[in-house]
């Protein structure tokens, strides 16, 4: 009972932190000045051959980015997770570092590369800079940003499964194969789940994306509901645009649903003391850490390079910290409190859809997912339409308006993440505590959670990274005087110096990989002492 | 594991408790302000009202760069119930659009007296102060130099101009000015000329002066704010300010404009505000930092790089009718940039 009453709970409230605001923004689409009207839609429909070529143009942009992504991604998650290669570690956070920071500030900081002018065309002849600079400002340079920000998903998402592979299937394969094979035809196949959610993921975040086309001067469906906000003040016209985005994302959806409708995650318990299999990489170790290493230094570090000269004076680090001390404080603290809300929401509805604990579990899993693709936008005026009344001030005049947005937004991700971590658990073991009559509480607490821990931590990593660096909800219904690092340096940005702007992404990276350090410490010493 | 399954609720309960009591309305006078100025020169103002005044500022910041969708949605979408005392828009057209929704409510400010009519709303639903010239920053190489804004159309210029998106900010502005002042038919003919003459759109102004100061365009038509920002930084770039021969048709100007909200929260303290943003002495400010916004008051002298609003051939226009043409080829602009 209490087990159905928690996760009955935990799925309504994500309906009502996040359909709810969505529903108040479609109902408002269908009123014009206090009567029903179709107009918004009418207007969709009569700009239809436009709107095609745009959502056509974002479609290509998303697959693009998510195809390279994967194909890159997935090769580094497991060289990463599971080889010998040097510097493992060191890799797998340097290549996270763009996931951390706004898009839109890689492709500034690409910009001053290969841009006219840029560092690229002062080494290069005037032609071949021209030429590059013009595949830059258009879909090249739009997927080379996007897949350089949202890779690190795929490649940490594999290296998290390559670590849960039951280890006897692959010593099975290993009996008459070599690893190439076995990885080809066991370990890829049985993480297939994980590296296909990783893809949607990529496709759905680059779907949303606007900062980045807008930069780089490449229409895309996207910037026309931002139009219908920031041009017409039309949020009735701005919903109706966002519809066709939704009937791609279900459409996604769907085909994940039907690909994945056998399952074939057969991930089991890696049980205290269980061995990882190591992939020894012998006489291509040297070569391929040279490969890995120069694609870090051209993908990560050539423009993390360009901050951080950019920034590399300490009256830059003066200014930036006398202008943002509170943002990055405030950041820090919403990012806290709303990564561990999201935590504890994505378990209970992560727990619901792995165990199916209640018929509407799909449900649960296709809302969650549903919303993480809504522009941020669209989720804050509806937060705003909703959340905006006399009689609920104290939320929305406080940080807890932001935390129902981070909470609409991203809980698939601590969800999704749940839901994998329970594969690993045997269900007999939760049986077991049952029958021995222990609570649903005490067995989650003694066995679920302790087993799922290192599940749950990335968890909580992810959804700190991701609140940390949301621009979108937090631009919109942040509370007065209240703002977030990133809406900082977004609005800093305009006639901001250059070098405040780049100390600025230098110390959002810093206050996001200081939580990761501290938890690789703790880990590292916790398995030191185990 | 034990102990860290209790720590995390606890420090988490307590900083959520920490921060609901830092919210909690005290007792301190407050006035909340959202701003489409940028940040790096309003904020600057708006803490030397607080040490001036005592009273706490609570600030939204917004910038041109993000289109202005956060702090004009949320003055719409919080009409019902208002959370913000003053608007402070970066151009009168949104300050317009405020009143014709509802949302602005009439206050003159004995400050703003000495602000030529010109630029302030007659029933004080919006004042102008501190303004910025459209102007055309070109590339130092650039010759012979672009004088007019009809340039752009000139075959000389051919694929060598940029534009900021005229669906956005002062661009829409100037646009929609150009409409009113030269008619429907001439304003086509002009954009279709843009067209014509291969103009690049690029996404908003400080994009198009980075362009020219980086050389990949001769000129482009900026706020002169955006202009002087280059210049500071040493980047070859010049300021000209257009059409300002005989026959021609001015210069466009783009005050700042402080509205009040109609049943703000601290509609006191947001009059204590806007009487300080329309001072002599906020607009001295505005004109000697790197915001570089001419005064609108006449006794008020700027620094040397930015010609006297008296020296300047002004185009001379209604707000209000901007405002209303900007409604109506909104439509047509949103195609335009499409094409």
């Amino acid at each position: 009972m209490e087990k159905r009453l928690t996760l009955a709970t935990a799925a309504a409230l994500l309906a009502v932190i996040g359909l709810l605001p969505v529903l108040a923004m479609v109902a408002s689409s269908f009123h014009i000045s206090g009567s029903f009207s179709l107009k918004a839609y009418q207007a969709l429909l009569a700009s239809s051959q436009q709107y095609a070529l745009l959502l056509g143009r974002s479609v290509l942009l998303s697959f693009l980015t998510s195809a390279l992504a994967t194909v890159v991604g997935v090769p580094l998650g497991v060289l990463i997770g599971k080889s010998d290669l040097p510097w493992r570690g060191t890799f797998a956070v340097f290549f996270t570092v763009p996931l951390l920071i706004p898009p839109y500030l890689i492709a500034v900081a690409w910009g001053a590369i290969v841009g006219k002018g840029g560092w690229i065309s002062q080494a290069f002849p005037s032609a071949a800079s021209d030429l590059l600079s013009a595949a830059f400002f258009g879909l090249p340079g739009c997927t080379g940003v996007l897949f350089t920000a949202f890779m690190p998903i795929v490649m940490l998402l594999t290296t998290t499964y390559v670590g849960v592979v039951n280890p006897r299937w692959e010593d099975a394969g290993r009996l008459v194969s070599r690893w190439p094979h076995v990885l080809r035809r066991i370990t890829l196949p049985l993480i297939a789940p994980a590296i296909l959610f990783a893809a949607v993921l990529v496709f759905l975040l680059a779907f949303g994306e606007v900062g980045v086309p807008t930069y780089l001067r490449y229409p895309v469906y996207p910037l026309e509901i931002l139009t219908q906000f920031a041009a017409f003040y039309d949020f009735g016209a701005a919903t109706a645009a966002a519809i066709p985005m939704l009937l791609v994302t279900l459409a996604i959806l769907a085909l994940e649903y039907r690909l994945l409708h056998n399952p074939i995650l057969e991930l089991r318990a890696v049980m205290p003391g269980a061995t990882r299999r190591q992939i020894p990489l012998g006489h291509w170790r040297l070569a391929v850490f040279g490969t890995v290493l120069g694609w870090a230094l051209l993908t990560v570090v050539l423009p993390l390079a360009v901050l951080l000269i950019q920034s590399a004076s300490p009256s830059a680090y003066i200014e930036a910290f006398s202008r943002s001390s509170g943002s990055i404080v405030r950041s820090l603290a919403f990012a806290v409190i709303g990564a561990t809300a999201l935590t504890l929401l994505g378990f209970c509805c992560g727990y619901l859809i792995h165990r199916r604990a209640l018929p509407l579990w799909r449900s649960v899993d296709a809302l969650a997912l549903f919303l993480f693709t809504l522009p941020g936008t669209v989720i804050g005026i509806g937060l705003v339409s909703l959340w905006n009344t006399s009689m609920t001030n104290a939320i929305y005049g406080s940080p807890a308006i932001l935390i129902l947005g981070y909470l609409a937004q991203y809980t698939v991700l601590p969800m999704r993440i749940t839901s994998a971590s329970l594969e690993s658990i045997p269900r007999s073991l939760e049986h077991a505590a049952q029958l021995g009559g222990a609570s649903w509480f005490t067995s989650l607490r003694y066995i679920v959670v302790p087993l799922a821990k290192r599940g749950l931590i990335a968890a909580w990593l992810i959804s700190y990274v991701f609140c940390l660096r949301d621009i979108g909800i937090s631009m919109t219904v942040y509370p007065p005087g209240s703002d977030t690092l990133p809406v900082r340096i977004l609005t800093l940005m305009a006639n901001g110096a250059p070098s405040l702007i780049a100390a600025l992404c230098v110390i959002l990276i810093v206050v996001t990989l200081l939580p990761l350090g501290v938890v690789s410490l703790w880990l590292r010493h916790s398995a030191r002492q185990s | 594991m034990k102990k860290a399954f209790w720590i995390v609720p606890v420090v988490f309960v307590a900083l959520a408790i920490a921060l609901w009591r830092y919210y909690s309305p005290g007792g301190a006078p407050t006035v909340v302000v959202y701003v489409s100025h940028d940040q790096v020169f309003s904020e600057p103002i708006l803490r030397d009202f607080e040490k001036e005044t005592g009273i706490h500022v609570r600030a939204v910041y917004d910038t041109e760069e993000t289109k202005s969708a956060g702090a004009m949605n949320r003055l719409i979408a919080e009409k019902r119930n208002p959370q913000a005392d003053v608007y402070w828009a970066n151009e009168p057209i949104r300050a317009e659009v405020l009143r014709q929704q509802g949302i602005a409510a009439p206050y003159i400010s004995p400050n703003g007296l000495g602000i030529p009519e010109t630029f302030r709303d007659p029933n004080g639903y919006w004042t102008g102060f501190a303004a910025r010239a459209r102007v055309l920053i070109v590339h130092r190489d650039t010759s012979p130099k672009p004088t007019s804004m009809l340039s752009y159309t000139d075959p000389r210029w051919r694929g060598k101009t940029v534009i900021a998106n005229p669906l956005f900010g002062t661009t829409t502005t100037q646009i929609a000015a150009l409409f009113v002042l030269s008619g429907d038919e001439r304003g086509h003919a002009f954009m279709q000329g843009l067209r014509d003459n291969a103009v690049k759109v690029s996404p908003s102004n400080g994009d198009s002066a980075d362009l020219v100061a980086r050389g990949e365009f001769a000129f482009s038509l900026v706020d002169s704010d955006d202009v002087v920002n280059r210049m500071k930084q040493h980047q070859p770039v010049e300021m000209i300010y257009p059409d300002q021969g005989v026959n021609e048709i001015g210069c466009f100007v783009v005050p700042n404009a402080v509205v009040l909200i109609a049943g703000s929260p601290h509609p006191a303290a947001g009059k204590t505000l806007i009487d300080y943003l329309l001072s002599k002495e906020s607009e001295r400010k505005l004109a000697f930092s790197d915001a570089a916004q001419i005064p609108l008051h006449p006794d008020v002298a700027g620094p040397s790089y930015l010609q006297p609003i008296a020296s300047i051939k002004v185009m001379k226009v209604n707000y209000m009718e901007i405002a209303s043409k900007l409604q109506t080829i909104l439509p047509f602009l949103k195609s335009w940039a499409e094409f």
